[in-house]
This record gives structure tokens, sequence and C-alpha cells, in this order.
């Protein structure tokens, strides 16, 4: 910005200011319709949503799947849309540390005199993007649903198994019905029974082939609750 | 030194206790500390002159011991009859939004801090107490936890109205880096709070955000070992956690906001960008021409490559005009010192 802009905003500004209205009580009294308003959805939320406790955290189960405030979605998602494991922490703490100092340094870098939105058009377009991709992700990680759930009706001979795939963290990388990582690490296992027999279901688990743990830690029979309801799934 | 309000009706007849004579600001004071000395003890004689009932003379006297001291005054002038451009509307209550969900965060943590006990063993079981039994417990805590949401909804549409309305530019750049300072604060704030409840989302959450700290370029590793005070998750890091999110952060926010609205009071709010001052064409408003300052005409203008659209009040060698030295003497009557 040239010497010369400074000054003429500066003296717009001030004929600007020589025009309005005094701080108190105008001003005020519009901050405290605001305050009122926002009080009263906070009173409301605080009513309606209240304030559920979860179960007693335990560090034994290694296998919990853990979910953040929502807004930190779209830092999660943003992990997951990055998948080679070697650029995860590019993802996690590279692009935020970036966008962090380009925030921070916006008024630094863009010079432009010009203030009225719909005349900088590369820095209002620019705003609406980050809006927008913000939004898509933080919308995507609120979409995926609890990671520890599974919706699929299931017989109920198979319920045994479905608790401990929901429980054991499958799907953080796997998608079983509405549930679950869609286009995650692995393969999508809503029809895993109609492509693999249970015995290779059974050993995949077991050994985890590729990227994918082994989860031979579960123990026999829960292998084979898991297998049981992997296989039922078509 | 005791605080001694002056009591209307006794102060007019008894004389001045001893230590109490520049409290009063009767006359000259033998202590000549106060800077503005006469003209104080003119202010007070004149308030005593016109003492017409004892309500305002108390209000008087009040306001006269105190702008001694802090210059009660000055604040006030600046603070709030300071004036607001032209045009500003509704988009410019969202930043006093902001702080004002910080305070009631604040009330409503403290009142959680009364009853949490922030220990591994006891920390579940303290936020089940306050859920279950203690008065309106469950209902203070759903207002600590909405009222973080509501918190990041409101400080991000105040951070938008600041980019699409371009009031981070000259001369607001640093308020600006300071308001990115508090998003990230307050960002921290949701982090740390979370792990408090102790439950089972809050406890894996935390071990997850964590390992990606730790992932994280040269300082990762260190700031991770540092949260988590020590190579793995410990009794220490619950107790760590809330001493960050109910001292370290809040104070950091506390501070940062206040140099946020310093620099807002000082350089005053900006006018939305469409708003402009309505002009007479070709000509510059007098009272911003400095003396032995030459007017420069329109058509020396497009000489330099302007367009003489009737805006440009600048003299040719760049001399600046008096705006940027107006600050504080634009706003209110100019009383003895303004609040600096």
């Amino acid at each position: 910005m040239k010497a010369r802009d400074k000054e003429e905003y500066l003296s717009e500004y001030e004929i600007l200011k020589k025009k309005g209205k005094s701080f108190f009580p105008y001003a005020i009294v519009k901050d405290s319709v605001m305050f009122v308003l926002v009080a009263a959805v906070l009173i409301l939320m605080s009513i309606v949503m209240g304030a559920e406790q979860g179960p007693k955290a335990d560090p034994t189960t290694t296998t919990y799947v853990p979910r953040p405030e929502w807004y930190f979605f779209f830092l999660f998602e943003l992990l997951k849309v990055i998948k080679p494991p070697a650029l995860v922490p590019l993802a996690t703490i590279g692009i935020p540390t970036i966008c962090m100092i380009l925030l921070i340094l916006l008024p630094f870098y863009d010079r432009n005199p010009e203030r009225i939105p719909w005349k900088r058009p590369v820095a209002s377009i620019s705003g609406i993007l980050v809006i927008v991709a913000m939004g898509y992700l933080t919308y995507m990680g609120a979409s995926a649903g609890s990671p520890n759930e599974i919706e699929l009706e299931t017989a109920p001979e198979f319920e045994q198994g479905k608790q401990v795939v929901a429980q054991a963290g499958c799907l953080a990388c796997h998608n079983i019905g509405e549930n679950g990582a869609e286009g995650g690490l692995g393969p999508d296992l809503t029809e895993i029974g109609a492509m693999l027999p249970r015995e290779a279901i059974k050993r995949s688990v077991a050994i985890g082939p590729g990227i994918m743990p082994s989860y031979r830690g579960l123990g026999e029979k829960k292998l084979n609750e898991v297998a049981d309801y992997l296989a039922s799934l078509d | 030194m005791a605080l001694k309000i002056p009591i209307p009706g006794r102060k007019k007849e008894s004389a001045p206790e001893p230590g109490d004579g520049a409290a009063n600001g009767n006359g000259a004071s033998p202590n000549g500390t106060n800077g503005d000395g006469p003209t104080r003890a003119e202010k007070v004689a004149k308030a005593k002159q016109a003492t017409v009932h004892h309500g305002t003379a108390a209000a008087k006297n009040t306001t006269d011991w105190l702008d001694e001291r802090v210059n009660g005054t000055g604040i006030y002038t600046a603070m709030l009859s300071r004036k607001v451009p032209k045009g500003t509307n509704w988009f410019y209550t969202l930043g006093s939004s902001v702080m004002f969900i910080f305070s009631m965060q604040a009330i409503t943590g403290v009142f959680l801090a009364m009853y949490y006990t922030p220990s591994a063993t006891e920390a579940y079981s303290s936020i089940s107490h306050i859920t279950n039994e203690v008065f309106l417990g469950e209902f203070v805590r759903g207002l600590h936890k909405w009222g973080a949401s509501l918190m990041i909804i409101l400080i991000f549409l105040h951070m938008a109205r600041t980019f699409f309305f371009g009031a981070y530019k000259y001369p607001r750049e640093l308020n600006w880096v300071i308001g990115v300072v508090l998003i990230v604060l307050t960002m921290v704030m949701g982090l740390t709070g979370y792990l408090l409840p102790f439950d089972q989302r809050s406890f894996w959450a935390t071990i997850v955000a964590n390992n990606i700290t730790a992932s994280g370029p040269v300082l990762g590793p260190y700031l991770a070992d540092f949260l988590r005070a020590g190579p793995d998750f410990s009794a220490t890091t619950l107790s760590r956690f809330y001493a960050l999110h109910m001292l370290v952060v809040p104070g950091l926010i506390g501070g940062l906001i206040a140099a946020h609205l310093f620099l807002v009071v000082k350089l005053g709010t900006t006018a939305p960008p469409w708003v402009k001052a309505p002009r007479p064409k070709g000509s510059r408003p007098s009272e911003l021409v400095p003396a032995g300052v030459p007017m420069v005409d329109a058509t020396e203008m497009n000489l330099n490559g302007h367009s003489g659209n009737g805006h440009v009040e600048v003299s040719e060698n760049g001399a600046s005009l008096p705006t940027a030295e107006t600050d504080g003497a634009a706003e209110g009557p100019p009383s003895e010192g303004e609040a600096s």
C-alpha cells in the first residue's frame, strides 16, 4: 500500500467516523441485542442437548476409534483424504501449519488497497473456496457417523460378531453399510460375504494382509465371531 | 494509601483530614505530584460551586476523585463515547459476541472448577457428580460444552467479516495477527478441554491428537512429550491439560483480547467498504488541509497518472495529512489528558 493510498484511506475514514454515531449507546444497544440472542441460543442448546457423559476412559481398550469435537473434523478428514502413510504428517501438521502462516501473514502479502469484496475477486474467491472446503470436510466428518457403531441390520446370531467388529475399530479404514470410512484405506466390507469365503475372511483378519494390522490379538473366539459376522454380509 | 471517597455535605464544612488533601483535590495540594494540578484544582472548585443538590455533587466528587487517579473520564471518552463510523451494521456485533461468550465460558468454567477434580482416578466421578447431583450441574456443564462450539462458530464468522470487508488492511494489520492467534488459542482451549471429562471419547481423541502433534516437524515430538508430561499418557497428563485449559490459555486469551480491544479503540472500527464519504467533486475537505500545504488541483493529479475522481487529497510531495495524528482529538471533547 502506497503512502498515497494510506492517506486517502485515513482521510476518508476520518470523515466517515465524524458522520458516525457514538459507540455508547448506539453500538452498545446492537451489541446487547446480539448478546441476548447468543445467550438465548446457548441456554436452549444446553437444555435441549444437555451434556451427556460417555463410558469412563479405559486405557486398556486399544481398539476404541476416537472422534474429535466437530470443529476438528476438517483436520481429521484432511488426514483421510491424504492416504499414503508417508504423507500423513504433511496432512496433519504440514498443511495446517502452512495454512496458519498464510492466514497470519495475510495483511502483509495482500497489499491491494481495495476493500470492496467484489472489486478484489482473487481474495474473495479464495476466501469462499476455503470456506467451502472446510464446510465440505466438516460435513464429511459429521456424516461418517460414529466409527464404533454399525447400523446395518443383522441376524441375532451374528450380533456378537458385529459388536466385536464395531469395537475393534475396523470402521476406521473399512466401510460397512452407512458406517465407517467410505473410500477409506481398506475395501468396503458391506458385501464381503459374497466375495470371500468365511475361512479366507478369518485368515485375513488374523494375518492382516498388506497395510492392514493383524487382529490375531482378539483371540480365537472373537476371531470366529468376526468371521461369522463378516461372512454373513452379502 | 487508604481509599477514601469523599462524602459530600461533610466534606464541604470539615477541614480536610491529614493525608486526604490531595485526595479531595482541595486547592493546591502541597505535594505537587499531579502533573496537571492547577486544572484539577480549578475543576474541583468549579464543581463545588455547581453543587446544586447532593446527588450530583456526590457523583461529581467521586468522578473527580477517580479522574485524578485513573483518569476515568478519559477512559470513558476513549472507550464509550468514541464514534463508530457511518454504515456500521449488525456484522459488527460478531466480535463483541465472541467476547461475551468468552466471559460466559469463564464464568461457567469457574463454577465447574469448584466441583471438578483433575486426577485420573477421580475426574470421571467428579463429572458424574456435577452432572447428576450438583444443583443445575448438567445445565452449567451444557452451557460450557455448547458455549465452546458457539464460540468457535462466532469467532470464524467474525474472521469472515473481517476478511470480506477488507478490515485487516492498513492500519489494522496487527489486529488481524492478534485475531488469528486468538482463533488458534480458542482451538487449543477446545482441545485441552476435551480431555477433562475423561470418558472414552475424550481420552482416545486426546491420545490421537497427541500422536498427531508428535508427528509434527522439528518441535513436534518435544511438544507432544510436554503435553503428555512424558513419553506416555499418564496421570500427570490430565492435570497438565487442566492447568493449560484453565490457567495458561485463558490468561493468554484474556491478555490478547485486551490488546485486540486497545487497538480497536485506538484505530476505530472500520466502515463497510462500500460506504463512501459523500464529497463534492474536486474538493478536498477543508478541515483536512494542513496549514501551509498548497491545494492540489485535479489536472495536476492527472499528470501524475491518477484519475481525477475528486477523491484525491494528497499533496504532490506526499506530505502527510494530519489525519493520522487526529486519532484521539477527533473523538469527544478534548478533555485533559486522553487515556493513553
